[in-house]
């Protein structure tokens, strides 16, 4: 019985895909057939963290397209062979719209986005493309910036932290933008960094969190880290906290500073769109508040009333495109020119970057 | 409170959950058994404290659950290890990915839930003393582990009990022909090697870092493996490990947020490195070695 089944499906599978293929298009399934839709993630969905934020992402879809979409979450994929496995089974399922959420997996994913061309994949973080894959990533940074301007202005010791995962641009820029933001209210701030070389450890992340309270850091900035560790830390000995991609706030009550929210529902959504009509094209996608879908939230009461004004002008600026954190000068952390005055960087340079801003104290790992 | 401080006052903790575990490790070891799962097996009481914790039980019955739930996942482990003599080693591997799939299990819907901590004790007077007070203000459950410490300590040194688990793991045969249960010795050395690891797991879960995420215990059950292994089956010296890897693996945190210009990645390498070395240095005479290894480690008995 079991087996019937499943070799029903599996032949279901095929013949979907042989008849893609035979049309060569994109909204070769029946119409009556919902389109099956798979996010892999590399971690468990809690209430917070990255998995969260990209489930959460796939939840307005699911309202807008309602019956004529399925979609299926598999989680603590762990990146590598398995995570290969377990994509190509779901494709093979018949599920035509692929979410890997995370930067391992993309060797996977494109191979299944080759051989395939029916199939829409977006996968996180990456940096390659296919005409049916498209690479996504968030402008943090935009956010970060904008709390470190509340951050400095809260600060008492004018010294700020931050617990980050690994040295990889991603959460240099994080930083670096958060220093620069920073440093419009306080020119002689500075910030540590600690760096835990892991995604996943919460006893380290907050061991690295006390370790930067005991140098006198009063803010601190927890940067990719999934669960509450840090944030529980901080409210517990009263210092000021934020986090990027959901909310933490029930964590911590009076020390939240804020959250750098991702909503990725209208990348999504857009994606399905463009999948359902035929029209998708693969992309290096980089998103950021002028897209909705970077967006700082939960905002701490105790930053002063004019301090907010200033922030919410800077961040209209961010959104209409007038203003970008990185828009020079700015003097790299060895004291030698990062952006000359008056220019800006531009997308590919800022996800390239690999060097911190003069006002960052620790030493980037090479 | 400067870098030193913060490393004084902080190591105790660090190495507690590690101390716990590799107690528990050396016991069954020194009964001659060789019980690898005990990163699953920490990882389940870690589980089991936080759920008990999270729902108002309080701390102490966490920590009770978590040690009954430690053991009798050992149980499991001592039936197929003991009664069957199948390899130990496959055994306890199994054991441990058990222990961390019914870990994921029952922790699914309390993924990133946060608990309260436990207060500080201080010693009056010791506490107040400049820079190295901080060393004197931890949990309770850290100067219960010091207890713990003495008492296993003591045990071995100077108690019948702690002679028959070591005739028990060196020569089974012999301390059979006298007249002791091996198995019974070894099914209950294992017990509470679980139950030692179950509260090494809900210290991590519901003190030191008070909330529950899937994979939080990262690795710590391997490393008190292999303190009791560098720590040459020696109680103090296990100790002195234990609270030489806390205090090594705060020091990079806390040079890292001074600022200190050596590479992140190595000062995360820092604590392997030092305590392989330090232990290494010590154990380097080969004829003591020799005379704390333990002889029939790992090898089933057999009548």
């Amino acid at each position: 019985m079991l087996t019937n089944l499943t070799r029903r499906t599996l032949m279901k599978g095929v013949a979907a895909t042989g008849i893609a293929g035979a049309l060569g298009g994109q909204s070769a399934i029946a119409a009556d057939e919902p389109l099956g839709i798979t996010l892999v993630i590399p971690s468990p969905v809690g209430d917070v963290g990255w998995g969260h934020a990209l489930a959460a992402g796939l939840e307005p879809v699911k309202a807008a397209y309602g019956d004529r979409v399925k979609v299926t979450v598999l989680e603590n994929i762990a990146e590598g062979p398995d995570a290969d496995r377990i994509m190509n089974k779901t494709v093979a399922d018949g599920n035509k719209f692929l979410v890997a959420g995370s930067f391992g997996y993309q060797n996977g994913a494109l191979q299944i986005a080759r051989r395939d061309p029916s199939v829409t994949v977006l996968h996180a973080s990456g940096f390659q493309g296919a005409p049916n894959f498209s690479p996504f990533a968030a402008k943090y940074f935009q956010g970060t910036y904008l709390l470190g301007m509340a951050a400095a202005s809260l600060s008492k010791t004018g010294k700020l932290g931050s617990v980050a995962a690994f040295a990889i641009p991603e959460l240099i820029t994080s930083i670096n933008a958060f220093t620069l933001g920073a440093q419009t209210v306080n020119p002689k701030i500075e910030v540590a960094v600690v760096w835990v070389n892991s995604w996943f450890d919460p006893a380290k992340e907050q061991e690295a969190a006390k370790a930067l309270m005991a140098q006198g850091c009063d803010v601190i900035f927890s940067n990719a880290q999934d669960t509450p560790s840090v944030i529980a830390a901080c409210e517990e000995a009263g210092v000021y906290a934020f986090n990027l991609n959901s909310s933490m706030k029930k964590y911590a009550a009076k020390t939240y500073l804020g959250c750098v929210a991702t909503d990725w529902s209208p990348f999504f959504k857009a994606s399905v769109d463009a999948h359902f009509a035929g029209s998708f094209k693969g992309a290096n996608t980089f998103l950021g508040v002028a897209d909705k879908v970077v967006e700082v939230v939960d905002w701490n009461p105790d930053i002063p009333a004019d301090m907010m004004t200033k922030i919410k002008e800077i961040e209209a600026k961010i959104a209409d495109g007038s203003f970008s954190p990185f828009t020079g000068p700015i003097i790299k952390a060895d004291g030698s020119e990062g952006v000359a005055a008056g220019t800006a960087l531009a997308d590919g340079e800022i996800v390239a970057m690999d060097w911190h801003v003069k006002g960052v104290t620790t030493p980037l790992p090479k | 409170m400067n870098a030193i401080e913060f490393i004084l006052s902080g190591m105790l903790a660090a190495a507690t959950p590690f101390l716990l575990a590799a107690l528990g490790e050396l016991v069954v070891e020194r009964a001659g058994v060789l019980n690898l799962g005990v990163e699953g097996l920490m990882a389940f009481g870690a589980v089991l404290a936080f759920i008990i914790v999270y729902h108002g039980g309080g701390h102490l019955l966490g920590f009770l659950v978590a040690g009954l739930g430690g053991a009798v996942l050992s149980l499991i482990f001592a039936f197929v290890a003991l009664g069957f003599r199948a390899n130990q080693v496959a055994t306890g591997l199994a054991i441990g990915i058990l222990g961390q799939g019914l870990s994921a299990l029952f922790g699914k819907s309390y993924e990133s839930l946060t608990v309260k901590g436990v207060p500080k004790f201080a010693f009056p007077w010791l506490s107040e003393i400049p820079v190295v007070g901080g060393l004197f203000i931890q949990d309770v459950v850290a100067w219960l582990s010091l207890a713990v410490t003495l008492a296993i300590w003591a045990t071995f040194a100077y108690t019948k009990v702690g002679l028959v688990v070591r005739a028990v793991g060196e020569n089974p045969k012999a301390a059979h022909a006298i007249g002791y249960s091996v198995i019974l010795v070894r099914i209950l050395a294992i017990a509470f090697g679980g139950a030692m690891a179950g509260f090494a797991g809900a210290y991590a879960s519901v003190i030191y870092t008070p909330l529950w995420a899937d994979g939080m215990i990262a690795g710590r059950g391997w490393i008190a493996i292999a303190l009791v292994v560098f720590g040459t089956w020696l109680t103090g010296r296990i100790f002195l490990g234990a609270c030489l890897f806390g205090a090594v693996s705060l020091t990079g945190l806390a040079a890292q947020a001074t600022g200190l210009d050596v590479p992140s990645p190595l000062l995360s390498s820092l604590p392997y490195l030092v305590t392989i070395i330090v232990l290494g240095i010590i154990s380097a005479d080969r004829r003591l070695l020799k005379l704390n290894g333990v002889a029939s480690l790992g090898e089933p008995f057999e009548r």
